[in-house]
């Protein structure tokens, strides 16, 4: 490949990301997103700020607030893996309501056309907008969740470092969802769909992951088998979730690589599904 | 397909196929079209004869169902062959969270150039086009008219050697017509080929040098406008004409078109129209007035669409 055509390729993705955040802003959903994180964090600097990390302590059990804390270290820990998943779910919903509405808008007639003509394919087209709506997500994530770092970290004195796992393990979720997102965005053009579509992938998800349970509960055989292909099948929102926990808490390593092959798994698939489809429809 | 070509197509064919009901629309048929370069083209038809689908073919935002299409000898799936294309599509919906400069600096990249040259070409075309105080405005306060200005401009960001235009002058007033003309000639003196596809006849007649006509998504016509529109003849206004003389005069092999007071003949020869006066004189009628005529490019065209309707 030429050094000039691959420039021109990179100039391409980079304008198409560009594009994606100035939409992103002019619609609001930027703002919305890093205001009501901004929200968050502010309920969150007020809570604290009453100083409750004593009374707090006393309320779990872990030391009685009359003796002096020597187990300050195992609360916070408590504290940070609650709030990542807190920040997990919070973020992600956020984040999957702010980015359906990219990708239908760039198949509006008569701005598809126009896109279409420039030299591209149509592989980078979707992939650049993909990739656009995931750095937008990608920098609110880190803004809200360093910043509760931060918050908890001068609070304390504790600086939790796997804290801030939550901020890699929520965008790759949120990238998985977002390939549902560009799916039903190219197949229906709705915005509403799509949300509809990747807010019920969550609760399903949550649903199938209690496999354990259901399947003692389930008398026959097929229906086991037909649980457990459902769960390998949709991606493991929640189990992500407990395992981000797991770590951030015990900095144990819980098995978190098969959810995580199965969940980038079921993304590629439906992403590689969404760019075959674009490819072949008429504009 | 040999670059010889601005645009080349072969038996292009699109048919759409409904997806529940099986039914099938036949959009573009057989289509062997070649455009040389350097000229202006005209593309024309009646509503739903193919063009869009002809240009959006052309341009990859539909898959022909069979046949070729090249771009300059390249064939059109490949995306460089829209390289050194400007398109302004008709009923463009441009983000209207961009500025002018903005639209025509994004669009400019998707076509391939840098920075630096995209910052100096956006304003030199917003200069041409007239909008050089409104490169920072946001194009949601843009007129139709503007639009279609800056429409242009963004088709001409990257010095593309082929323009394709639907419907360019759509929404502009009479004035920014003469303007986009004025440019467009500009640019086919230097090597363009400009491909119009337009409903406005006058307009590609003004305009264009070669023209094409679809209808019901096949070729109908196609060819040199000065030689289409070559076919000359007299127009002959009669007043009080009885209506026995009628049949007598459509004897002489002229085409009658009644009015309210007058009575028109076209013929096609100087002497059909001295015997159609004669004849005129003859029963009774008088000489309204008598005019050389060339037939327009509306006359084709109606001829053309109709024959092939009524075949």
């Amino acid at each position: 490949m030429s050094a000039p055509l691959t420039h021109s390729r990179s100039r391409v993705f980079a304008a198409l990301i560009s594009d994606t955040f100035q939409e992103a802003r002019a619609r609001w959903l930027f703002w919305g997103l890093f205001g009501l994180s901004s929200l968050l964090i502010a309920i969150f600097l007020f809570v604290l700020r009453i100083d409750i990390v004593q009374g707090a302590v006393s309320f779990m059990g872990i030391e009685a607030t009359a003796r002096p804390i020597y187990n300050i270290r195992k609360f916070v820990n408590v504290s940070y893996s609650w709030v990542s998943i807190v920040l997990y779910i919070w973020g992600t919903f956020l984040a999957v309501f702010a980015s359906a509405g990219l990708i239908p808008s760039v198949l509006e007639a008569g701005r598809i056309s126009l896109l279409l003509s420039k030299p591209l394919t149509r592989t980078t087209l979707l992939m650049g907008r993909y990739a656009g709506n995931l750095a937008v997500v990608a920098l609110n994530h880190i803004y809200l969740i360093c910043s509760i770092w931060i918050i908890i970290g001068l609070k304390t004195g504790i600086w939790e470092p796997r804290f801030l796992l939550a901020i890699p393990i929520s965008l790759f979720i949120f990238a998985v969802l977002l390939c549902v997102v560009v799916l039903i965005g190219v197949l229906s053009e709705s915005a509403a769909l799509s949300v509809m579509v990747a807010v019920a992938l969550m609760l399903i998800s949550t649903i199938l992951a209690q496999r354990d349970v259901v399947v003692k509960l389930l008398d026959s055989q097929w229906s086991r088998d037909l649980w457990l292909a459902f769960y390998w099948i949709i991606p493991k929102i929640y189990d992500f979730g407990v395992a981000m926990k797991d770590i951030i808490l015990y900095n144990r390593g819980t098995d978190w690589l098969t959810p995580a092959w199965t969940s980038a798994l079921f993304g590629i698939t439906v992403l590689s599904g969404a760019i075959y489809i674009f490819k072949r429809r008429d504009f | 397909m040999k670059a010889d070509y601005a645009i080349e197509t072969a038996a292009l064919e699109k048919i759409y196929r409904s997806r529940f009901r099986g039914r099938e629309v036949t959009a573009v048929s057989n289509l062997t079209l070649r455009v040389p370069p350097g000229v202006k083209f005209g593309l024309l038809g009646p509503n739903g004869a193919g063009k869009t689908t002809f240009v959006k073919m052309l341009l990859s935002a539909v898959n022909p169902t069979s046949g070729a299409a090249a771009i300059f000898g390249r064939d059109t799936r490949d995306p460089e062959a829209r390289r050194p294309v400007g398109y302004l599509p008709e009923n463009h919906r441009f983000p209207t969270y961009l500025t002018g400069s903005g639209l025509l600096e994004f669009y400019a990249a998707l076509s391939g150039l840098e920075e630096p040259r995209r910052r100096k070409r956006s304003a030199e075309l917003l200069d041409l086009v007239g909008l050089k105080d409104w490169g920072d405005v946001r194009i949601k306060k843009y007129s139709k008219g503007m639009l279609q200005r800056l429409g242009l401009a963004q088709a001409l960001m990257h010095k593309p050697r082929l323009l394709v235009l639907d419907e360019p002058t759509d929404g502009v007033d009479p004035v920014g017509r003469r303007d986009i003309r004025q440019i467009l000639n500009h640019l086919t003196d230097t090597g363009v080929t400009v491909f119009i596809n337009s409903h406005l006849l006058s307009e590609v007649e003004s305009f264009c040098e070669y023209v094409a006509i679809l209808n019901k998504g096949r070729l109908a016509l196609e060819g040199k406008i000065s030689s289409l529109v070559a076919g000359r003849g007299y127009r002959i206004a009669a007043y009080a004409l009885p209506p026995e003389a009628f049949d007598e005069i459509r004897h002489t092999g002229a085409s009658i078109l009644p009015g309210v007071n007058t009575v028109e003949f076209q013929v096609s020869s100087r002497e059909a129209a001295n015997e159609v006066i004669d004849r005129i004189r003859a029963s009774g009628g008088l000489i309204e007035s008598v005019a050389a005529s060339s037939s327009s490019l509306e006359d084709v065209f109606i001829k053309t669409t109709s024959s092939e309707r009524a075949a």
